[in-house]
């Protein structure tokens, strides 16, 4: 399908539509981010991570009150997790994954099923360039642990959790994705890279079985208190 | 040729017409506009950024946000609020040396930069927040304010804030009894009158029209339809220059919607 690169006011369609990156005046939808469109779909290219219910993103504890946490979640929104629903504490830098279950009219989140991530790496990137990491049916991020063995989780909002297996690997090659979201045939050159540096990196995993599970991790902090 | 110029100025030396044949005294036109070239994103630190270079014009545009606001009290539940601060460096104008920080022109300048940005933002989709754009003048020559919003308005579209059209503009004015566009600041400080003026490319709203000196009813609409087709070429350089950032992508030709 052909594309094209689209900038703000241009005519996304004659009708009103409700899409991502447009807004609707006088019966017709224009463009209001910087995107790509192809056909009459709108890719934004740019954007801020606007939390949705049921999203599972990760976030880090900013603040801790009475009534519960708050949490950098990547957005210009503040967004919390309350005391009540949760046993466990934190502290202030934990990072953690949660899934959002509210949100307000401000897009203030509030967000449960708090789960400490720790001793691995976190990376942040354009929350928009999320689906590209992915990629088609997880197709892109199962690539990448077949190559690296690393357990690796994506949050909506643009942070990247990598954990075991090859984390200096994963981690470059999450970030080429993201510096080449909108290039085609990405998917050959990231296994391209993934071939050559498995075999010159000291830790060589080779080719596994792709780790099944995806969403958040399973498992929980070794210590709880 | 331009140095002899300047300090020919400098000296207190000033062309004697400003126009002479229908040619301007930098060999434009009265329609033309001065050279125009914009780069966009070269801040790596600011969420959008624009450096415009207009005729002697070097004119820097940073934005960043949508963030929390402070001070906390100017905070609106309802949208965005829009800090804009314009400002020129102490050695960017040719003659006078200048303070360091903005003084009430600049104050003024901020202010109705502020109006036009948010008429173009679509700040009720960040309610709690705030967006700061920044507006630096390097070197000056006349036009600043308009092509500082030129720049902002880049600035804006690359840090991806929703916004209803890209501001684009141009100032007209009245030299030597001739309409003519995009003055320079000889023909600014030397002719009748100046007239910024922002339009909304979309649909041809003016969000800022200011006016220095006298101009008859009939010379404003004139000035108006001037400023118009003179900003519709600089409308077309706004897009050349995001094309040339983000062209690439457009060429991709992966479905960008493979979501899990």
């Amino acid at each position: 399908m052909e594309k094209q690169l689209v900038l703000p006011g241009a005519l996304a369609a004659t009708t009103p539509r409700r899409m991502d990156g447009c807004y609707i005046d006088g019966g017709k939808t224009y463009v209001s981010v910087l995107s790509l469109k192809s056909g009459d779909k709108i890719i934004p290219l740019k954007g801020h991570y606007l939390p949705r219910i049921g999203d599972y993103i990760i976030g880090i504890i900013s603040e801790e009150r009475f009534s519960g946490y708050e949490v950098d979640i990547n957005a210009p929104f503040p967004s919390s997790i309350s005391a009540r629903d949760i046993r466990e504490t934190f502290q202030v830098g934990d990072v953690v994954s949660a899934k959002v279950r509210m949100v307000d009219e401000v897009h203030t989140a509030q967000l449960v099923e708090p789960r400490k991530l720790y001793a691995g790496r976190l990376i942040e990137i354009e929350s928009v360039k999320v689906p590209r990491v992915i990629g088609r049916n997880g197709s892109m991020l199962a690539l990448i642990k077949e190559y690296t063995g690393s357990d690796i989780f994506v949050g909506k909002n643009g942070r990247i959790y990598v954990k075991n297996g090859d984390i200096a690997l994963s981690v470059m090659a999450l970030l080429k994705i993201s510096s080449e979201a909108h290039t085609s045939g990405l998917t050959d050159r990231i296994k391209e890279l993934l071939e050559t540096e498995s075999k010159n990196s000291p830790v060589n995993h080779g080719p596994q079985k792709p780790p099944v599970q995806q969403g958040p991790q399973q498992e929980q902090p070794a210590e709880t208190y | 040729m331009a140095e002899e110029e300047t300090a020919a100025m400098s000296a207190g030396k000033v062309p004697k017409k400003l126009i002479e044949n229908g040619i301007r005294n930098d060999g434009r036109k009265p329609e033309d506009l001065r050279s125009l070239k914009i780069t966009v994103g070269v801040l790596k630190k600011a969420a959008g950024s624009a450096l415009i270079e207009w005729g002697k014009n070097r004119i820097l545009a940073g934005v960043y946000g949508p963030r929390e606001v402070f001070p906390k009290h100017n905070m609106n539940p309802n949208k965005a609020i829009i800090n804009c601060r314009y400002a020129m460096v102490p050695f960017s104008s040719l003659e006078e040396h200048g303070r360091f920080g903005p003084n009430r022109r600049a104050i003024e300048i901020g202010k109705v930069a502020k109006h036009v940005f948010e008429n173009a933002i679509l700040t009720e989709q960040f309610p709690k927040t705030m967006i700061d754009i920044n507006i630096e003048v390097l070197q000056s020559d006349g036009g600043t304010r308009v092509a500082g919003i030129v720049a902002a308005s880049l600035a804006l579209a690359d840090a991806g804030i929703p916004m209803r059209d890209i501001p684009c503009g141009v100032s007209v004015g009245k030299v030597d009894g001739v309409l003519v566009a995009d003055l320079d600041k000889t023909e600014d400080n030397l002719g009748q009158s100046d007239m910024p003026v922002i339009f909304s490319p979309r649909n041809g709203d003016i969000l800022l029209f200011q006016m220095d000196g006298m101009l008859t009813k009939k010379q404003v609409m004139d000035g108006i339809e001037l400023a118009r087709v003179a900003s519709a070429k600089v409308h077309e350089l706004q897009i050349e220059a995001l094309a040339t950032k983000y062209g690439a992508a457009a060429a991709g030709e992966d479905d960008l919607q493979e979501t899990a």
